[in-house]
Order: C-alpha cells, then sequence, then structure tokens
C-alpha cells in the first residue's frame, strides 16, 4: 500500500492546456459601411445577446486583395456589444500585421478552413443575432440556476442546456442554445435552441409559461395551455422542425 | 453595529411609507435609536405620514450637498424620543441622490450609532429606488394581494439581487422579507384577491407579516400618526407582530382567516 504523503500546497502556477469556447465572427468584406450596416442590423434587435464572450475573427474568406479592414473600430463596435475579439485567424500576412498593431493575436493554421463552410450552402438566414451558427461546440457545462427567476430577470445558457431549480416567474426569460430543464413552476418565458438547434427541448414540472420557443419556432399562451399540460409537467418540442409540440410528461 | 432596512415594493400606493414610519416607530418603541429617511425625492411624505412637515428645515438633499449638516436635518419624533426623521426635497429631483453622497448620509448615522436605518424607497425602479436598495442590509418588500403589485414587487426582488451593494460585492445578499398590505381575508376568501400563500409561493421569501385593509390607516395618515400607535386595532397589532417577527420572535399570523360574521352580529353590526 503507498504511504501517505503529507499533502504538499499547491504551487503558486499551474500550466494546463485549454480550449477556448468562443465565437467566430466571420468576414466576407473587409468594407467599412457594409460592415457598419451588417453590424448594426444584426444586433439591432438584441444588443445584449453576447455577455463577454471571447471572439476570433475569421479572415479566411476575405479575397485575397482586400484591403485590411479597421480592426480598431471593429473591435469597439463588437466589444460594445458584448463581444470579446482577441485575435484574427487565416489572415494574410498583409491584414496579420495590421492586427497586430492594434494588439489582436495572430493563430495560423486553424483547422476548419473557411473554404469547407463555404462550400456548404449558405447557413439560413434566420435573423438570429448570432454571426454563425457553430456546429456542436465541445461539450460545455451546463448551466445551473437556483435561484428564482424574476421579473425582468434574464438568463442565457451559451451553448448548452440549462437548469433552473426554483421558479421562473412571469417577466422572467430563460434562454439556452441547447435544452432547458426547469424543476419549479415556469411561469415566464422559455428560449431553447436559441442558435437553431430544432432537437432542443423545454421541460418543466409545472407548465404555465408566457411563451416558449425552439429554435425560433414559438408559441404564446394567451388562453392556458391545454389541461392535460397546463400547471403540470410537460415537455415541449419541435416536430417536423416547424410546429411546436406541448405533451405531458 | 448598524442594519439599514429598505422599505421598497416598485409598484405606488401599496404602503410603503405607512410601512416605514410604523416600522420606525415600532422599533423604536422597543428602544433601538432609529431613523427614518424619505428617498422620494419631489414627492416627499414621510413627513406628512410622520406628523413632522411643519418641522422640515433642511432635508435629505441638503445634507448630501453639504448645505446643512445632519444634525440640523434630523427631526425627531413626536412620539418617540429615540427615532428620527430625514425627510425628502421637495423642490428637487430623485438625480439629487448620488450614491456618494447616500452612502456619506448612512455611513454618519451609523457613527451617530443608530441601530436601524429604514429608507423609504419610491416606487418604480429608477435611480430613487436603486439608491434606496444601494446599501440595505435587509429588504421588507411591500405588496398588496393584486397581480400588479406581485410582478412589480418579483422585479424589485430582481433588482435588489444585482443593484445593492452585497450582490455587487459578493458579500451574503440582502435578507428579504415580505409584507402583505391591505389584506382583506372577506375578498381573498371569495377570491376576488390572492391570498398571502399565492403571493408568497410566487415571490418565495419569508412572510413577515400581512397587514389587514383598515379605514385606521387613512385616519393615522391624515392626523400624521404612524398607524402603529392607533391602540387596539388590527393594524397596529399587525405591524406589532411583524416587528416581533423582525427581531426573531414568533407569533401567529393573525387577521388573516375569514370568518363568517353570526347571526347576533349580523343583527346588531359591530366590528
Amino acid at each position: 500500500m503507498p504511504r501517505r504523503r503529507e499533502p504538499r500546497p499547491a504551487p503558486a502556477l499551474e500550466l494546463k492546456t485549454t480550449r477556448l469556447a468562443g465565437i467566430q465572427v466571420i468576414l466576407n468584406s473587409a468594407e467599412h459601411a457594409a460592415l457598419d450596416t451588417h453590424i448594426s442590423t444584426l444586433f439591432a434587435a438584441t444588443p445584449d445577446f453576447f455577455g463577454g464572450e471571447a471572439a476570433v475573427f475569421e479572415c479566411g474568406r476575405l479575397p485575397v486583395d482586400a484591403p485590411s479592414p479597421d480592426w480598431a473600430w471593429l473591435v469597439r463596435e463588437l466589444k460594445s456589444r458584448g463581444l470579446n475579439p482577441f485575435a484574427v485567424q487565416n489572415a494574410s500576412a498583409e491584414l496579420a500585421t495590421a492586427a497586430q498593431q492594434t494588439g489582436l493575436l495572430v493563430l495560423n493554421d486553424v483547422a476548419p478552413a473557411p473554404t469547407t463552410i463555404a462550400a456548404e450552402p449558405e447557413p439560413v438566414p434566420e435573423p438570429e443575432a448570432v454571426p454563425a451558427p457553430e456546429p456542436a461546440a465541445p461539450a460545455t457545462p451546463t448551466r445551473i440556476i437556483d435561484k428564482p427567476l424574476r421579473s425582468g430577470q434574464r438568463v442565457y445558457a451559451a451553448g448548452g442546456d440549462i437548469v433552473v431549480l426554483a421558479a421562473v416567474n412571469p417577466g422572467a426569460e430563460v434562454i439556452a442554445d441547447g435544452s432547458i430543464h426547469v424543476y419549479a413552476p415556469l411561469k415566464g418565458r422559455a428560449l431553447a435552441g436559441a442558435r437553431g438547434d430544432t432537437s432542443a427541448r423545454i421541460f418543466t414540472t409545472h407548465l404555465e409559461a408566457e411563451l416558449v420557443s425552439i429554435a425560433g419556432v414559438y408559441r404564446t399562451f394567451d388562453a392556458a395551455p391545454d389541461a392535460a399540460v397546463a400547471r403540470k409537467p410537460a415537455q415541449i418540442r419541435l416536430a417536423d422542425a416547424s410546429q411546436i409540440v406541448i405533451e405531458p410528461l | 453595529m448598524t442594519t439599514i432596512i429598505t422599505v421598497t415594493s416598485g409598484k405606488g400606493g401599496v404602503g410603503k411609507t405607512t410601512t416605514s414610519a410604523s416600522i420606525a416607530s415600532g422599533l423604536a418603541l422597543r428602544g433601538f435609536k432609529t431613523a427614518v429617511i424619505d428617498f422620494d425625492v419631489g414627492l416627499r411624505n414621510l413627513d406628512l405620514i410622520m406628523g413632522c412637515e411643519r418641522r422640515v428645515v433642511y432635508d435629505f438633499v441638503n445634507v448630501i450637498q453639504g448645505d446643512a449638516n445632519l444634525h440640523q436635518a434630523l427631526i425627531k419624533d413626536k412620539h418617540c424620543d429615540n427615532l428620527f426623521v430625514l425627510p425628502a426635497s421637495q423642490t428637487r429631483d430623485k438625480d439629487a441622490l448620488t450614491e456618494e453622497g447616500v452612502e456619506k448620509v448612512l455611513k454618519e448615522l451609523e457613527h451617530q450609532g443608530f441601530d436601524y436605518i429604514i429608507c423609504d424607497s419610491p416606487a418604480g425602479i429608477e435611480h430613487g429606488a436603486v439608491m434606496a436598495l444601494t446599501f440595505a442590509d435587509e429588504a421588507i418588500v411591500v405588496t398588496n394581494p393584486e397581480v400588479s403589485s406581485v410582478r412589480d414587487s418579483d422585479r424589485i426582488l430582481g433588482i435588489i439581487q444585482s443593484k445593492s451593494r452585497r450582490a455587487i460585492e459578493g458579500r451574503e445578499p440582502v435578507k428579504e422579507h415580505l409584507l402583505v398590505t391591505r389584506y382583506s381575508p372577506k375578498r381573498a376568501h371569495e377570491g376576488e384577491m390572492l391570498t398571502y400563500t399565492d403571493i408568497q409561493e410566487l415571490l418565495r421569501i419569508p412572510l413577515l407579516g400581512v397587514i389587514p385593509e383598515s379605514e385606521a390607516v387613512l385616519q393615522a395618515s391624515n392626523q400624521g400618526i404612524p398607524a402603529i400607535h392607533q391602540k387596539a386595532t388590527p393594524v397596529a397589532d399587525a405591524y406589532q407582530d411583524a416587528i416581533g417577527r423582525f427581531l426573531g420572535e414568533t407569533h401567529p399570523l393573525r387577521f388573516v382567516e375569514y370568518e363568517k360574521p353570526g347571526l347576533i352580529k349580523r343583527l346588531f353590526g359591530g366590528k
């Protein structure tokens, strides 16, 4: 049997590898005016959609002879909308130098080259306030909320599921890129699959929601939901990618 | 140790000022040195309810702006020796309340050895209301048995949990108490009003008390005597119970069950 060793104090510094979950900001144009208009329209409806996520500029789709975009301005614009760009990837030498001068890191040889994405049909032009729908990101930890969500409060689980152990009160909003589980009365709004995941579902032990939405398909409850599910445990899913189905659990 | 209690609600007209006056008076009657501050700058009312409107010379904003010192602005209550009122200014607006200024005044009250500071919040969720709850240690959320009041209380609870100093600095959260006011057991029994259990189920914070609807409150307001001084009325008793619970005592809930009037009562009336 190994002898028990004295516990050593943790060193002041440790190094470990990590994978950052972040947002890719794919640049299709370097033109100031075009970028400006598009940023404004993209974020107009949901100015506080992002909560300080890290972001990387993907430059692989820019034309080879494209002039360098105004990096400092771009970073400022995105920061004011809750995104924190810190690097550029797949940038030409000229673009990389300009980016470096404004303090951005230059990441090279990043695997998912834009050509593969470009080969696919253009992603759904849903007016979802996300620059590019991310296909299956590495497993994000589930967000767990154990205090009541009150009127006017909003939580967003980026890239994953959310579990709420306390009531979601009228006027509160739960949003997740994955599924939503509410083990208490759901009386506010629940929006699952916020980035278009149609397989996301909503589960609750007490359905009394104001609105439920999955991948942008929503249903309000002006009248109470069916007696079979009203104030009862229920699951909400999407059938045929366009039809909200509410079933008792 | 000074405890700062914010009396708030989100919605207007639910009884915040009545409650502030009665809770402050009740704590003072029990021997605690207490100050009650009117944060409703521009719509000051607390001085009327406390019956000291004719003695206002300097106000909260004067103290914040350094035009007067705290000693000059504090008004000693008529009924309790250790209760002081800091009135709001009627001629300014709520922007006159700065965070540094409010903090300075609260700190000074703490130095003067006050046990409790009651902050009477204005309605709404804007600057004035936020200033009133920023420094709170405990919050009494005043709610009427109707859906709009309950929803506004829910909203203000969310704001307490995000904008109070305790929340921002990650300290122990503000202790929240629910006080249901203007409660009519008869109407709740008949389903015209929410019951206090409905309210508690939604807001999910501990119940401090239920204050019955009563004409005594209006009378008290008009006379400038906090309702808690109206001896032997259900309102005064209910406030006394609530203060007792606040201080850790246990009291059964009173005035919440509806009893059908018996034959004699119906024949001869009576209260």
